[in-house]
């Protein structure tokens, strides 16, 4: 019977659960999911992680490469990360280039995460030669807080890159790689990601499923390290106070703090 | 163009000078073009207009929100600004009047010294209601940056931009001057991100002040 | 070549550093042959298959999943509700399936690329003929399944887990089949037979060695029950002796394997039916 009722009126379904203050996956509104952390899973990545959030799997590989230095900054390497939705995750996807959704997902990804690495590290000879990281993340369940996911495996993933060294030879131009003498990557800040949905623009749910997010009438993200935030990103939707923001900011606090100690936990597991 | 000087400027802090034209573009429905200091957008909405089958709401219109950078091809930030601008102005607009059919709101960026994102919500806004459609509230952004002393400056221009280590940009409706949007870059602590907002809120009533005069002025015209 | 502006971009040239290691590690693929003729590094027997791990049910939003491990080698897929050929104006008597094999950007030594490549198109088809026999296509007119596939790891033997991992999908999306499929592979290089290559002895197979002999790969999915192959798929030059002797090996592996898999989904389906009984 609560299937047909749903399926005919998701909307109602969701306001009778709300009324009695609990949602129809057994959460409380400021309640977030289970997360799991795993480190470096992929052996043929430079760098891995799968992170789970309730159903929301996400998988991040990091492949290293040599490129050429942008002439403006000849100093520098470059990072270059990716969100991907392939249909694999939703019926919602079909294959193709990256959806539009992807891309504001990548957008985000990129500006939450861009303190993350000094691109001045990945620099190897000065205007010849420096890193490239690649970093591809990679949805395979969307089930809500995918753009979190996200973030967590990058930065969890990130901590588990070691490049090996390289020395370059500027007469002969070519570079020589030391597969046996790796070091890591110095990561500086760790953000983390928590998302909210207004329900009926008012009522908050903290880190919503996928259903919970098409049904919202807003949506908001906090990205902070539980000390300064890195973004909070509104884009429109229906209107919070400020009141309304700070809960949401004290809350994605909280779980960074437990979200970064998983992330270490994680990190110092892995064996090499 | 019009120029509509601040009289109530926020303490120390104006906003840089606001100057607005609507109707400029003769085929979209609503048309506006807002230059706040060097930032320059220019907006057109053309709707309701009949949806795609894929983009087709049984209860509301679609809104579709277009952004054209000042050259070449829009690539992957743009995207967030234009979703931002899609989603702020779909609460703006009262979509459920017109159901089943699509409205498009086009932005070209014609020049960035700071704060385009709040430029162009500004002008998507003003045209809109230009173009007469009937709407929830009204929408004002204001752009802030946090200085590197920890000062908050408020609508800054693009030599000031370079000694920043936050950007932020709010915007707000005018019936309860509640947070529509909220986009920011770089660091800062939670009570630098109240304080700019209560900056902000307090520097939206002036660009709601200028909407009021830009209509009076033209009301006349639009008979 | 054009830039993909719905991706963020890194420098137009970028090289893997495998390229320029130190020292010659990998340069003389006949030294490497010899080895693999006394041993194989991973000490299994010639004609051993890797350990298997499957799940069904991994990925909530699809119709049916199922996710496959061959040791190294990871392979995702999931299957969604049929829906109607889009951009088809005549009726099909049969329905379709509609496969897409994608290698991860991070699953191989070599970075891939985003877009679908010409190995993946093939594999993609190699993917859609191995399943087609096995589904009750009737059943389903002027529908399609869509079915996708993603290698998360690519340790040799991807289009065989891949198989055997769409295989297992369909079957917990509920689509009506005759049977099960489970795939394997097996490489040739000389007179060794290799069953389940891992990648370096793949590429050692792919490789013609001095003498002209046998070389190349075989991969086979097999209908258990029926014992029926659906698809075999070989490069590489062999004799017709070497290629029956290959398919009698990999018949019975794939008829090995074929339990586990039942097991698998007899397993889900019974914690299916517990989840309901509480």
């Amino acid at each position: 019977m609560a299937a047909q009722y749903k399926s005919i009126h998701p909307v109602k379904y969701y306001r009778d659960f709300l009324a009695q203050d609990v949602r129809p996956d057994g959460r409380t509104p400021d309640k977030t999911r289970t997360v799991t952390v795993n480190a470096n899973s992929i052996s043929t990545s430079d760098g891995s992680a799968t992170v789970r959030i309730g159903n929301t799997t996400v998988i991040c590989g990091i492949k290293a490469e040599l490129g050429k230095p942008k002439a403006d900054e000849p100093e520098s390497g470059f990072v270059v990360p990716n969100v991907e939705l392939p249909p694999l995750c939703s019926p919602c996807f079909r294959p193709g280039p990256p959806s539009e959704e992807a891309q504001v997902m990548t957008c985000f990804v990129a500006k939450a995460t861009s303190g993350m690495v000094d691109l001045k590290q990945l620099g190897i000879s000065l205007d010849n030669l420096a890193w490239v990281l690649h970093i591809d993340m990679i949805c395979l369940d969307y089930d809500g807080c995918v753009q979190d996911a996200c973030v967590i495996a990058l930065s969890t993933a990130l901590r588990t890159v070691k490049l090996p060294k390289v020395d370059y030879d500027e007469d002969t131009k070519t570079p020589t790689v030391h597969l046996n003498q790796r070091t890591s990557v110095d990561v500086k800040s760790s953000p983390v990601s928590t998302s909210f949905a207004v329900f009926d623009e008012e009522i908050i749910l903290s880190d919503p499923t996928a259903e919970e997010e098409s049904l919202s009438s807003a949506r908001l993200t906090v990205v902070t390290d539980g000390k300064s935030i890195f973004s909070v990103h509104k884009p429109g939707g229906s209107t919070l106070t400020e009141v309304q923001l700070q809960d949401c900011i004290s809350i994605a606090k909280e779980r960074a703090n437990l979200v970064n100690e998983m992330i270490r936990v994680a990190v110092g597991s892995v064996k090499r | 163009m019009s120029p509509s000087t601040s009289s109530e400027a926020v303490e120390d802090q104006k906003l840089r000078p606001f100057f607005c034209e609507l109707d400029v573009l003769s085929r979209p429905d609503g048309s506006a073009i807002v230059s706040q200091g060097d930032t320059t957008a220019i907006a057109g909405v053309y709707g309701p207009i009949e949806a795609k089958p894929n983009k087709t709401y049984i209860e509301k219109a679609a809104i579709e929100a277009i952004y054209r950078p000042k050259s070449g091809l829009p690539c992957v930030p743009d995207r967030m600004s234009e979703s931002t601008l899609q989603h702020t102005f779909e609460a703006a607009i009262l979509t459920t009047a017109h159901p089943r059919t699509l409205i498009t709101i086009s932005i070209q960026e014609m020049q960035d010294s700071g704060g385009l994102l709040a430029c162009a919500i500004n002008a998507g806004c003003l045209a809109i209601m230009n173009s007469g459609l009937p709407m929830r509230f009204l929408v004002a952004a204001v752009n802030c940056m946090i200085h590197e002393n920890g000062d908050i400056i408020l609508d800054p221009d693009e030599k000031q931009l370079k000694e920043s280590c936050a950007v932020m940009t709010f915007a707000f409706d005018n019936v309860n001057k509640n947070i529509v949007s909220s986009s920011t870059d770089g660091s800062f602590s939670e009570t630098q991100y109240q304080e700019a907002i209560l900056k902000c809120r307090s520097a939206c009533d002036e660009i709601f002040q200028l909407y009021r005069d830009i209509v009076k002025k033209y009301a006349p015209s639009m008979g | 070549m054009p830039s993909d502006n719905r991706r963020i971009q890194g420098p137009e040239v970028s090289s893997p550093y495998c390229l320029f290691q130190s020292g010659n590690k990998n340069v003389d693929v006949h030294s490497g042959r010899s080895e693999v003729l006394s041993s194989r590094k991973d000490s299994r027997k010639f004609m051993e298959h890797r350990k298997i791990y499957l799940k069904t049910g991994v990925v909530s939003q699809a119709k049916g999943s199922a996710y496959v491990e061959f040791d190294n080698t990871k392979v995702i897929c999931s299957v969604f509700d049929p829906r109607e050929i889009p951009n088809r104006i005549e009726y099909s008597q049969h329905g379709e399936l509609f496969c897409v094999f994608k290698f991860a950007p991070f699953s191989c030594l070599t970075r891939r690329a985003h877009q679908q490549d010409a190995q993946e198109k093939e594999l993609s088809l190699c993917l859609k003929r191995a399943l087609e026999p096995a589904v009750c296509r009737h059943e389903f007119p002027n529908f399609q399944v869509d079915i996708y596939v993603m290698v998360l790891e690519n340790d040799g033997g991807s289009l065989a887990a891949a198989i055997t991992c769409a295989g297992l999908a369909l079957a917990d999306a509920h689509v009506p089949m005759y049977d099960l499929v489970t795939a394997a592979s097996l490489g040739v290089t000389g007179d060794k037979l290799l069953m389940d290559p891992v990648e370096e002895e793949e590429s050692l197979c792919q490789n013609p060695n001095k003498e002209n002999q046998n070389h190349g790969l075989i991969t086979v999915a097999l209908m258990g029950a029926h014992t029926q192959v659906t698809q075999m798929w070989q490069t590489g030059s062999m004799t017709a002796a070497c290629v029956s002797d290959a398919l009698t090996h990999l018949v019975q592996i794939c008829e090995e394997t074929y339990p586990i898999a039942q097991r698998c989904l007899v397993k889900s389906v019974v914690d299916t039916i517990s989840k309901k009984a509480q």
